[in-house]
């Protein structure tokens, strides 16, 4: 049997999942919404993974998570490398682009820069805890305009007087949407503007200071919307590679990852149909009441965090 | 009939982390004791937070409610007003309102406060300010000369000691990484303690621009600035020119809101290059995700750049 990869990443709005092989072909692929259910999704994910998974030839050996989930998933699919998602995608892009000198990154409620040379990560920079101008505000100002988020962007190719939005903070650049919605501007118009919003935002906050050299990769669920793409090659000067996997470029890392690392675990797929529930408990054992998150398989204690001290470890 | 000893209450927050060894011996010095609340937890933190204005930074709301904690349980408590030790050396405006605020903020405690005064602009010396406050608590103005000489001493020494203990941590061969905060924000359990735990945990050895000998630091930070106002954002600043190029990565740490670091971080990146830079900004939510993921990548960049991943 050959030996295969999982790599799966959980993000705010999307669960991404990938299998590999040894020399990063993927062999099975998803995407599907998290839609705030990590656990539900991963379940789901799996059960298509398999679907498409050929499990007479190949074992997966090693498996790896990421995103803002990846402890709480790492844990249920029994994980030999949980990592960040900027490791993630730094290390995946870097795989497929030896070239790439710069990585833009837009996801669900993060977005980050990576810098990089000689095919090694040297700078990056991510959003503070706020999350304006990501594809949370994408999504909400689609649902606002009575669009799918998924015509975003074709909505603001045809738009040929984008209008101008406040790009500054969520809030703003909503306020100021409704006003110019009030106004009578046309709905391209504006779809255009807020992916320009969205790319100005990107380039005056995470992308400030940085030096943005060609090769270009931009992916994350926002580098779906050819909106934002053309905000940013206009605004760049340069063209912005777009992979089709761009989407899995976090999966794809981490299951890299987990290739690379020492852990080995085989994944069991059996997972799909087991019972799996959180808890959150209060420690108790001082003041500062730690939000202890415990996770069981069935009535199992599978694992717990989020205390401070050790006081908290007998807590379940 | 004997005399009952004075108690001073001192707020374990903002100044504190500067000024713990000149009080506390100012204070036992002229026989006095002290109290000080205890390291922040979240109860500190949450009746901070219901005291403040929403405006203020989380130093501040952390610092009422260490305030709070030691409301009753002491004589008096010493709310200091550090404005300025000459031209270009200014604290935060926030250590010159300090005084009023609490003042406001308690003024039906029944609670009494203890202030002194430092200005060098307006010719209000530190020694002075040590001497009337020595003054207001019953001493004579010879006595409370002599007790805050002692506390100057105790004071220079406990800060030697402390440079000199973390110089040696440079020579160690792990991943270093300097970290740019005050001492009040790095220091806090509920702030940066954080932070330099997962630090530790992660092989790290985390080092702090603000430990260096502070005249050879404000010298050095002309170098980056001629014209920074703020004296601590100074003696950061000199840390940081003297010690970047013994270091892999410098963290900018700083609690939400903060008009120094707002300024001066800016000034850092635009300058200091060639070092890998993250900022961190804390503020008072309890999930510590989206800290440790920046921590985690950050440290992931170094071992990627010295080819360790």
């Amino acid at each position: 049997m050959e030996h295969a990869y999982l790599g799966i990443d959980v993000g705010s709005i999307s669960t991404k999942g990938v299998i590999i092989d040894k020399k990063n072909n993927i062999l099975s692929s998803q995407y599907i919404w998290t839609q705030g259910d990590p656990i539900g999704a991963v379940k789901e994910l799996v059960r298509l993974l398999e679907g498409q998974f050929d499990k007479e030839k190949y074992k997966i050996v090693a498996t790896g998570t990421t995103g803002s989930a990846r402890k709480l998933v790492g844990t249920i699919v029994g994980a030999t490398m949980v990592k960040n998602e900027i490791t993630a995608h730094a290390v995946g892009t870097t795989t497929f682009y030896p070239d790439v000198r710069t990585i833009l990154e837009i996801g669900g409620q993060d977005s980050k820069i990576i810098l990089v040379e000689n095919g090694v990560a040297v700078d990056y920079a991510m959003n503070t805890l706020c999350a304006a101008g990501t594809g949370a505000f994408l999504s909400s100002q689609a649902k606002r305009l009575g669009i799918e988020v998924e015509e975003i962007g074709d909505y603001a190719l045809r738009s040929t007087h984008p209008t101008q939005i406040a790009a500054r903070c969520t809030v703003f650049a909503e306020s100021d949407l409704v006003h110019k919605i009030q106004m009578g501007h046309p709905r391209e118009d504006i779809i255009a503007g807020v992916c320009n919003a969205v790319a100005a935002n990107y380039l005056n906050n995470v992308g400030k200071g940085k030096k943005i050299v060609s090769p270009v990769v931009f992916q994350g669920g926002v580098s779906k919307n050819q909106g934002v793409v053309a905000a940013f090659e206009r605004t760049l000067g340069c063209k912005v590679i777009v992979d089709p996997n761009g989407h899995l470029m976090g999966a794809l890392g981490v299951a890299i990852l987990a290739r690379r690392g020492s852990g080995r675990q085989e994944f069991d797929f059996a997972m799909e149909d087991m019972e799996f529930r959180t808890r959150e408990a209060s420690c108790g054992g001082c003041s500062n009441n730690c939000e202890i998150i415990c996770v069981y398989r069935g009535n199992e204690l599978i694992d717990s965090w989020g205390n401070r001290c050790e006081r908290g470890a007998r807590v379940h | 009939m004997e005399k009952q000893t004075i108690t001073i209450g001192l707020p374990r927050a903002l100044l504190y982390y500067r000024y713990a060894p000149l009080w506390k011996t100012f204070f036992q010095e002229l026989g006095m004791e002290t109290v000080v609340s205890s390291p922040t937890d979240r109860d500190i933190l949450e009746q901070g937070t219901a005291l403040a204005i929403d405006e203020a930074c989380l130093s501040l709301k952390i610092y009422l409610g260490h305030v709070a904690a030691l409301v009753g349980r002491c004589d008096c408590i010493l709310v200091p007003r550090v404005s300025n030790f000459g031209r270009h050396r200014n604290m935060c405006t926030r250590f010159e309102s300090t005084p009023d605020l609490v003042r406001s903020v308690f003024r039906d405690s029944g609670q009494k406060f203890l202030s002194y005064e430092v200005d060098e602009e307006l010719k209000k010396g530190e020694e002075e300010a040590f001497v009337e406050l020595g003054k207001a608590l019953g001493s004579t103005a010879k006595a409370a000369k002599k007790a805050y000489k002692a506390a100057k001493k105790a004071e220079a020494a406990f800060h030697k000691e402390r440079v000199q203990k973390h110089e040696q941590l440079y020579k160690r061969e792990n991943i270093k990484v300097l970290i740019a905060a005050h001492s009040y924000v790095i220091e806090d359990p509920y702030m940066g303690r954080a932070v330099t735990e997962y630090l530790k945990r992660a092989g790290v050895i985390s080092l702090r621009a603000d430990l260096v000998d502070r005249e050879a630091a404000l010298k050095h930070s002309r170098e980056l600035s001629p014209t920074c106002k703020w004296e601590i954002s100074r003696e950061i600043l000199g840390g940081i020119q003297q010690h970047k190029d013994d270091v892999d990565g410098i963290i900018l740490l700083s609690a939400f809101p903060c008009g120094p670091d707002a300024m001066v971080n800016e000034l850092i990146t635009r300058r200091v290059k060639g070092v890998p830079m993250l900022n961190l900004v804390l503020d008072s939510q309890s999930g510590t995700a989206g800290v440790e993921t920046r921590l985690e990548s950050f440290i992931d960049i170094i071992r990627f750049k010295e080819g360790k991943l």
